[in-house]
Formats: structure tokens, C-alpha cells, sequence
């Protein structure tokens, strides 16, 4: 029989999507973890993420090795889960087949039926029943530039949903080797939003699209300024994504692929660079980097982050998120199944857990 | 319309209510799918890509061969005989 869980106000959850199972890790004080195994053992969990804005819902991004590609739900911490009624598939005559899903995220929280998720190939698809049917956006998926974009090393994936707090009708998404696109009539239309990034491997490096972004982050109380992570470069946007500025400073790389942002504090965001001919850190010592003004400057922060010649850590696009507590946390897993845990804003760190497999995503929850 | 058996592999199975077996109607490999769906709708989902080809690493098997080394989907199936479907041997 399932155990049953019941998680008082406060507590932290978090999400951890891996190559072989979906865990959960609780917390009231972050500092004493539980580790919860959940009924997606050995399932292939690209994101997951608990979703309170009615009721506790835990969704979970499964792409299957063999039988196809699930959101799937839970409303028993993972105990058992449900399948969508009518899920994400394409129509049998539009020439397209999901290959991944990517991302789910909650909507806003006036509308809290309403649910998104990004796949490959590239769509954007909504829920407005939690998660129970789900419809592609159409001008995504007849965008006139579509026969144009190419994939990247990881699919045509859409990575990154941003539903803007402020305005219900703007929102931006991240396609990987496309860019970042932003609507601002709730989706029936789509613009480009990468100008000044680069695309490096491309003749052109400022092109209209074929920027290949990772990942993008909206600024909490001031809705206009966006940060993201890209093949090339870390970007700070002031415009909503009119323009872009560099914001590398003395970061040892452009490449990386997770950012966060903390939530209280909104000038400090936490990047992870590497190497990218290794994908992993560079050097012999794993480092978050955090800037506390907006990204004039970076620290790199390492204080309880491995060391030694051995040390070659990779952080995939979703293995980084922060908590909303003040002072916020900060949690990183690996491609090598650590995840690391830091409770003051990135100045110390601790190995919550070790041995996990492959960690694709981390989001943290802070039951209310 | 030829009724065949279907042996479906464990994932498969919690879809059709833990069976492991199951009879349907079709004459060739794509109307046994098509039959599987109709009577488990998703089904398909599970086998096929949206756009009708066999998932990669689905093995459908009719008289110990298998269906991409016969005429894939449009393989004839024969009254009364056996469907197996399985998953690769996938990683190693």
C-alpha cells in the first residue's frame, strides 16, 4: 500500500527529475533532507514540478526509452499518478511526432487551471484544466519561420516557458538553436527576441534567430528585465527582450546552461559555466558563479563545492532553481547525481545527496 | 475480419487492465494496432508515432519474425494467428 505523506506549511519540497526516477526530497529546516522514491522508479524524468495554486498537484515531463512520451500527474506526492485525458500528441496529418517534453509550468496565479509545457519539436502546449487536455499554440506552430529552424545538440527543443506576472498576455519561450520569442497578445502571434545575442557557430553571429538560448529567467518585480543563459554568452535584457547586453564580465566562459535568480533579492542570480568542449567545470574545482548587482560583476562561489583532479561536474539547463525563502536557497544537481544544497545565498554549500542517477531537473517548493 | 492474439509486454499492460493477452480483429499489423486502440484508446500512442511509424524501439513479432523484416505494418496477419510485441533490447 502506498505510504501516505503529509507535509506541514513551510516545508520545502524538492522535485528531482533524473534519467531513472523521479525523487522527492522534504525539509523543514534545510538542513535535515528525506529522500522519497516515487511510483516513477527507472522512468526517464525530464522535469518535474509541484504546482499549489489549487490543491497540490506534482506533474512530471516522461519520455518513456520505449512507449512514447507522458505528462503525467500526481495528487498523492508520487505515489500514484494519473494520465492527461487527451495528452500532448500532434494530429496523425501534420507531419510532426513528439520526441521529448521538456518542461511543464504553472500558469499565473489568477489563472491557476491553466498549465504550460514545452517539447521537441518545438510548440508550446496549454492546459486550462490542470493538466487534464492540452492543446498546441497555434501561431508557435505555424510560425512562418518555422521551416528555418534547425535543432540543437538536445532537439528543436522549447526549454523555457515564461509567463510574464505582470501583463496575462505577454509571455516569452526559449527554443534551443532558435532563440527566445515573446508574445504580446497571449500567443496569436510570436517575435524574435535575440537581438545583440550571439550565435557564434553561425556565419552571421547576430542573426534574427538561430541563437541557441538555454535558459531564461523573468526579473520578480520588475517585469521588463530578463536574464538568460545561452551557447554564447549571458545575456541581461532591461527591455523585455527588445535588445540584449552582454553580461559575461569576468565569468571564465560563455557557455553554460542553467540560471536562477533569487526571488527576494533580484539583482543576485547564480550561473554555472563550463567548459564546452567537456561540458563540465573547469579546472579542478566546481564552482557556482553569483553576481549581487545585476550582473556588473560575478563571485565565484565555492565553499563546500568539490575540488580535486577527478572533479568534472556538468549542470544540465533545469539542474539549478532557488526556493522562495529569504535568505533564499539555492539547490544544483549534477549529471553525475549529487545535488548541492546552499541555504545562504550561495556563500556555503552541502551535499544533500549523492548517488542519485543523472539529475535533469531541480525545483523547489515551499508548501504554503 | 481474422481474429488474432496479442501478447503485450508489462508496460503495455496497465492500460488494458493488467491483461497479457488479448484478441482482436485485423488482417494486417496496422489493423491489429488500430483494433488495439479502439478498444484501449492510446494504445496506439504507445506503438506508433503520431505521424504512423513504428516507434523505434518496438518490436512486433508474427511467426517469430520480425515485422520490419516482413512488410512492417502492412504485414498480413492470418486467422488465428499470434502477435507478439515487445521492447528492444535497449543500452546494452
Amino acid at each position: 500500500m502506498a505510504e501516505q505523506h503529509h507535509y506541514a506549511p513551510g516545508t520545502t519540497v524538492l522535485a528531482l527529475g533524473t534519467k531513472r526516477g523521479l525523487f522527492l526530497m522534504t525539509s523543514r529546516d534545510r538542513e535535515h533532507w528525506d529522500i522519497h522514491p516515487t511510483a516513477l522508479a527507472g522512468h526517464r524524468i525530464f522535469y518535474a514540478m509541484l504546482d499549489q495554486r489549487a490543491g497540490c498537484r506534482l506533474f512530471a515531463a516522461d519520455n518513456g526509452d520505449f512507449f512514447g512520451n507522458f505528462i503525467r500527474y500526481s495528487d498523492d506526492w508520487g505515489q500514484t499518478w494519473q494520465e492527461p485525458k487527451s495528452g500532448i500528441q500532434f494530429p496523425q496529418d501534420g507531419g510532426l511526432s513528439l520526441k521529448n517534453i521538456w518542461v511543464i509550468e504553472p500558469g499565473r496565479l489568477d489563472a491557476p487551471e491553466t498549465v504550460y509545457a514545452g517539447v521537441d519539436p518545438a510548440s508550446l502546449w496549454v492546459s486550462r484544466d490542470r493538466g487534464e487536455t492540452w492543446e498546441p499554440n497555434e501561431a508557435l506552430l505555424h510560425h512562418p519561420t518555422r521551416e528555418r529552424w534547425e535543432p540543437g545538440a538536445g532537439g528543436l527543443c522549447l526549454h523555457t516557458i515564461v509567463a510574464d506576472r505582470s501583463n496575462p498576455d505577454r509571455m516569452w519561450i526559449g527554443i534551443s538553436a532558435v532563440g527566445c520569442l515573446r508574445t504580446d497578445d497571449g500567443g496569436q502571434s510570436w517575435v524574435f527576441a535575440n537581438k545583440n545575442t550571439r550565435a557564434g557557430f553561425l556565419p552571421d553571429i547576430y542573426p534574427e534567430f538561430g541563437q541557441c538560448i538555454h535558459r531564461l529567467v523573468q526579473h520578480p518585480t520588475s517585469p521588463d528585465v530578463l536574464y538568460q543563459q545561452n551557447h554564447c554568452g549571458i545575456y541581461k535584457s532591461t527591455n523585455a527582450g527588445q535588445d540584449w547586453i552582454d553580461i559575461q564580465q569576468n565569468l571564465p566562459s560563455e557557455f553554460g546552461f542553467p540560471i536562477a535568480l533569487d526571488p527576494h533579492h533580484p539583482d543576485t542570480v547564480y550561473t554555472i559555466v563550463e567548459d564546452p568542449e567537456g561540458r563540465h567545470n573547469f579546472g579542478t574545482q566546481f564552482t557556482v558563479y553569483r553576481t549581487m548587482d545585476g550582473g556588473a560583476s560575478w563571485e565565484p562561489r565555492t565553499k563546500g563545492l568539490p575540488e580535486g583532479e577527478q572533479v568534472k561536474l556538468g549542470v544540465l539547463r533545469h539542474g539549478m532553481c532557488t526556493d522562495s525563502h529569504d535568505p533564499g536557497g539555492v539547490y544544483v544537481g549534477t549529471n553525475t547525481g549529487q545535488l548541492f544544497g546552499s541555504q545562504d545565498g550561495g556563500d556555503t554549500w552541502n551535499l544533500l545527496a549523492d548517488f542519485l542517477p543523472s539529475i535533469y531537473s531541480v525545483t523547489a517548493t515551499v508548501l504554503s | 475480419m481474422s481474429s488474432v492474439t496479442v501478447f503485450l509486454p508489462g508496460p503495455l499492460r496497465q492500460k488494458v487492465g493488467n491483461q497479457p493477452v488479448l484478441t482482436v480483429s485485423g488482417c494486417t499489423v496496422r489493423e491489429v494496432i488500430d483494433a488495439l486502440d479502439s478498444a484501449y484508446p492510446g494504445l496506439r500512442f504507445q506503438l506508433c508515432y503520431e505521424s504512423g511509424e513504428l516507434r523505434p524501439f518496438v518490436n512486433i513479432f508474427l511467426r517469430r519474425e520480425n515485422i520490419r523484416y516482413l512488410q512492417g505494418l502492412d504485414t498480413p496477419v492470418a486467422p488465428g494467428e499470434q502477435v507478439h510485441i515487445f521492447p528492444s533490447v535497449a543500452g546494452g
